[in-house]
């Protein structure tokens, strides 16, 4: 760092890397060596993002195939064996390969840059947690074509993405398709949990100068919550399905009913981890509109305060509503009334949230590129998979929608209306940073005008067959029910969506090779990341930052009123 | 926008964490060890072996002390200094627009609500000796709730007296005597100009609202026996006497001209001007 | 706008700048996802207490391992004063408590096995039995596993001690450990009264 005096009041010190690159292309063999010996949590970072997208793509081919097959009634598009085992894939791809890897890939890359520190706090431990996540999802894979099972098309995982007991006891799921899935996840998950430790300390431990808890960027504190969630949730999934294990293999009673065990315990012990996994998936998203809301609105967040409150309160209120996942089970009306109204109470942080948003965009002078306009669908469709959640929670009407196509609207609403949504948001806002191009705004903005009609066309159609009683999971449905015409519209927007995706990958890859430059800050934003070059170097900063206010770079910009004087 | 003074050149050298092998063996080893309970358990046995040379590969990577590479660079040191005068800031409303730029303090609420519970004893007593002779007749309806053994709800078990039922009636009055008049605190600064009406009206309003949707779970008994007439005289009685309670107290200025952040308490920056007599109007 | 540099220097800073010790907060975190694994078991272990359909039960079975807790227990109490010893730089010390910890621990695992092998090989009882065995395996061999873990890593810290690489610059890694270590001697707390005290 420089000795120079300190500057004075009304100009500040800044450090401007002019290091000479003279990097030479190294072979690709070398290339590829680099990439599988980093500790650099860039890299690290965009491995696990593009992993996440190539299963985002796997997931949705399967999503694909279940329309094809429900798009018409009685149709025979697969047999129900790979029905099966295809929306068991689904559900378990979409929340473990491909939600929680590009969560934790955000996480990655940008916590270190925000807090202005040069790595991850344990750097090899973040090396170590990518590849188990990544060696889980593979073997989660194989089984489609290594499975010892007695079929031809080999013996992927069949048993409904929360593999319910009886179910997956040795008498119903024989060979090996059921323990694919419990060993993937286990593996899976170490690496998870992992990358929840090390986000953790690197935000306690490795802060700038100057960056006090309650300066940190609202994206660094939301990834704390996430993982203290995570240490809270992913351990009870590792927990119950070491059980399952033992039952299988070791002849264990856990979930053995005949002997005196209890299926309904693997339902408890699911859903505890279940439920804080929804909000695991869906506060990245809430941090990625904490950060592009207010740069897009040219307005500082608002109610910081009540941000960080609000995060902190959803953690705590979603580790006390699991059993509103299972109303009809039969719980004692205590029971029933306790998860109704702890579920409900989930609405008022999140309520607090909302409005905290709209009051940031409130008076601003907004601009709507693409990352602002998938933030705008962001909010407007997390409130309405909040409002169907509320309705949900109610116990006697949760006894009649139950399991049916209504709960799966619901929950597509928040996955992807949601948490999709916000993170494909935020890989158009970052975009810029990781790759040093920008992204085309033209195919940008057609994406997602794309993607937002076959969204609603999917999802909003999808409540009404749930509605009028089609259940999950069912192969085929008799025509004349009243299912059909829906069905062929959800389908028809299942498409459009695809369409839509693959636009969005096609322009990730042209603007890696043909995009504008970007420069180092093409959104004219606050955070630190946006300070150093892009991509920046593996060092991250050349001089260690000094920040004095929750928005170093309009300090930086705005010598002559900077926002600490305001603190 | 703003002028950059140069100062200058130097070189640093960065400290970063090595490259390494031994993560990616280890998460290899531990994969193929959970592999072979599905497969063969041969693939076990290599994942163990993985997993015992990453394990040592990487204590001795961090072990005495942790492996680094060095990164030259040279930095520019600058000095920053704006030339521009002033931020476009929001617009806020003149004061008065809306509302009084006066009005009551949210306590004055509490002490009205303190007063009206009092005053409302007096037509519950009356409606008491009327209606059933008894002045403990109202208050044995209202603690119903408290009594856990109340199983005799016969009009002359009621009349009579039981210290319990004095007890709970008491709780239940002083607390949601304190709640009301707390939300009609918090409701003065939207409709500051007429507390006695405000108090008359809105209060009753309400404590019935309130009441009524609660009364059947909490206090059944006293659900069956209500004699709407005289609990509106009883309600208009507290909101008349809090209402002139409050109308006696000192006003507060309502702080209209700060904006709604600031009065929550919810320090937001570049939202709040930083001194008052400088009005900044001038957008950019 | 051109290239955004990196602010260094500003009025008003901070004077000076102390976060906590990365592996601390690292082993917290981990122990925070452990006890939310033990929590499962210790839940699974209380709600099938006396939902088996046959024997052998809890309280025919099981005896108070009294010399074994007081082992583990108060291995804390040594690893305890061998982190104070290296703090103040009194190697030997801070090896032969490190030491006696290691062989406290040890006794403990001995003492486990020998219950085991009574278990098993005396009173019939598997963890495919009924639900108590599958239970009660479960939950003592995850905190056994624990223990083991643990074992083998005090195990590495006294090789290196013996080999004098030991300084008290490591005592914030060794303290770490011991973290560790306390926190498998506290959930034997937990297990050892829902095991042995609520269960029998």
């Amino acid at each position: 760092m420089a000795d120079s005096a300190l500057p004075a009041p009304g100009t500040i010190g800044g450090a401007i890397d002019v290091t000479p690159h003279h990097k030479a292309p190294g072979t690709f063999l070398e290339t590829l060596h680099s990439w599988v010996v980093t500790v650099d949590h860039k890299k690290l970072g965009i491995m696990y993002v593009l992993y996440a997208l190539v299963f985002l793509l796997v997931g949705g081919v399967e999503a694909l195939c279940i329309r094809i097959q429900l798009g018409r009634p009685e149709n025979h598009f697969l047999s129900p064996e790979v029905y099966n085992r295809f929306f068991t894939m689904h559900g378990t791809t979409m929340v473990f390969l491909m939600g929680m890897p590009m969560l934790v890939g955000f996480m990655n890359y940008l916590v270190p840059l925000m807090i202005g520190a040069r790595d991850m706090a344990f750097p090899r431990l973040n090396a170590f947690s990518f590849w188990m996540t990544a060696f889980g999802g593979l073997m989660l894979y194989y089984s489609f074509i290594g499975g010892s099972g007695l079929y031809a098309a080999g013996n992927a995982p069949d048993v409904g993405w929360f593999a319910y007991a009886p179910l997956t006891a040795r008498a119903f799921s024989p060979g090996h398709s059921t323990d694919y899935w419990t060993v993937s996840l286990l593996v899976s998950g170490v690496g998870t949990i992992g990358a929840a430790v090390n986000v953790i300390a690197t935000v306690f431990c490795m802060r700038c100068k100057g960056m006090t808890m309650m300066r940190l960027p609202l994206f660094a504190w939301l990834s704390v919550v996430t993982s203290a969630l995570i240490l809270m949730a992913i351990p009870p999934l590792t927990a119950a399905q070491v059980m399952l294990m033992i039952d299988r293999y070791l002849g264990g009673h856990f979930f053995d009913t005949l002997a005196g065990g209890s299926a309904l315990m693997w339902m408890h012990f699911f859903w505890i981890f279940g439920h804080p996994e929804v909000y695991i998936l869906v506060m990245p998203a809430f941090a990625v509109a904490n950060e592009v809301i207010p740069v897009f609105s040219r307005k500082p967040i608002f109610g910081y305060p009540a941000m960080v409150a609000a995060s902190v309160g959803i953690a705590f209120v979603s580790l006390g509503v699991w059993a509103h996942h299972m109303f009809t089970v039969g719980m004692t009306s205590v029971g029933n009334a306790f998860f109704a109204l702890s579920t409900m109470i989930v609405g008022i942080p999140t309520g607090i949230k909302i409005f905290n948003w709209l009051a940031t965009m409130w008076g601003g002078k907004i601009r709507f590129a693409t990352p602002m306009l998938y933030m705008t669908a962001f909010l407007f469709q997390f409130l309405m998979a909040g409002l169907t959640g509320i309705m949900l929670s109610v116990a006697p009407w949760n006894w009649q929608l139950h399991n049916s196509y209504f709960v799966v609207a619901h929950f597509h609403y928040v996955l992807v209306g949601a948490i999709l949504f916000a993170l494909m948001g935020g890989i158009c806002y970052w975009y810029p940073k990781v790759t040093g191009r920008m992204l085309d705004e033209k195919l940008g903005k057609w994406g997602f005008w794309l993607l937002v009609i076959g969204f609603h066309m999917t999802f909003d159609f999808m409540h009404i067959p749930g509605l009028l009683g089609m259940p999950r999971q069912i192969y085929t449905y008799e025509a004349g029910r009243g299912w059909d015409t829906w069905n062929l519209i959800v389908s028809i927007g299942a498409f459009v969506q695809a369409a839509a995706v693959l636009l969005f990958a096609y322009n990730l890859l042209v603007s890696y090779f043909r995009g504008e430059v970007a420069g180092n800050d093409p959104w004219d934003a606050w955070t630190l990341e946006w300070a150093t070059s892009s991509p920046p170097p593996e060092y991250n900063f050349v001089a260690d930052p000094v920040v004095t206010s929750r928005r170093p770079l309009w300090d930086m910009k705005h010598p002559e009123d900077p926002d600490w004087k305001y603190e | 926008m703003s002028e950059q003074e140069n100062h200058g050149h130097h070189s640093d050298s960065i400290h970063l964490p090595a490259p390494t092998t031994w993560p990616v063996v280890l998460a290899f080893g531990l994969a193929l060890i959970f592999l072979g309970i599905v497969t063969n358990p041969a693939i076990s046995i290599l994942g163990g072996v993985l997993t015992v040379f990453g394990t040592v590969g990487w204590f001795r990577d961090v072990l005495p002390h942790e492996r680094h590479v060095d990164v030259e660079v040279e930095v520019m040191d600058l000095n920053i200094r704006s030339t521009r005068e002033r931020v476009a800031r929001m617009e806020l409303d003149k004061p008065g627009r809306y509302a009084p730029t006066e009005t009551y303090p949210i306590v004055s609420g509490i002490k009205g609500g303190i007063a009206g519970g009092f005053a409302m004893i007096i037509p519950a007593m009356i409606y008491g000796l009327i209606a059933q002779h008894s002045i403990w007749y109202p208050i044995n309806l209202m603690g119903g709730a408290g009594i856990a053994n109340w199983t005799d709800t016969s009009t002359a078990n009621i009349a009579a007296f039981h210290w319990q039922g004095l007890i709970a009636a008491s709780v239940i009055h002083a607390i949601t005597c304190l709640l009301v008049g707390l939300l009609y605190g918090a409701m003065l600064p939207m409709l500051p100009r007429h507390p006695i009406v405000l108090g008359g009206i809105l209060a009753p309003v309400l404590w019935t609202g309130l009441l009524h949707a609660v009364m059947n779970i909490v206090n059944p008994v006293f659900d069956q026996r209500i004699q709407w007439g005289w609990f509106l005289i009883s309600q208009v009685t507290f909101g008349l006497v809090a209402g002139w309670v409050v109308a006696h107290q000192s006003r507060i200025s309502a702080n209209r001209n700060l904006p709604l952040a600031v009065r929550m308490g919810i320090e937001s920056p570049g939202l709040m001007q930083h001194d008052h007599d400088e009005k900044s109007e001038d957008r950019h | 706008m051109s290239a955004i540099p990196i602010p260094v220097h500003q009025v008003d800073q901070p004077a000076e700048w102390t976060q906590p010790y990365k592996g601390r907060v690292g082993m917290y975190c981990l122990i925070a996802a452990e006890s939310a694994i033990f929590a499962i078991f210790v839940v699974a272990y209380v709600f099938y207490l006396g939902k088996s359909m046959y024997g052998p039960t809890p309280g025919q079975v099981l005896e108070v391992p009294i010399f074994n807790t007081i082992c583990l227990l108060s291995s804390s109490i040594t690893i305890w004063l061998a982190e104070h010893a290296l703090e103040h730089n009194r190697i030997k010390r801070f090896g032969a408590f490190w030491a006696v910890t290691i062989v406290l621990g040890s006794i403990f695992m001995i003492g486990t096995g020998m219950e085991w092998n009574k278990l098993i090989y005396h009173d019939g009882l598997t963890i495919t039995t009924n639900v108590f065995g599958t239970t009660y395996y479960s939950l003592v061999g995850l905190h056994a596993s624990h223990v083991i873990v643990g074992l083998l890593m005090l195990l590495a810290v006294l090789v290196f001690t013996l080999m004098g690489h030991m300084k008290e610059e490591h005592a914030e890694r060794v303290k770490t450990l011991a973290l560790y270590w306390h926190f498998v001697d506290a959930i034997w707390v937990v297990v050892f009264t829902v095991v042995y005290v609520i269960g029998r």
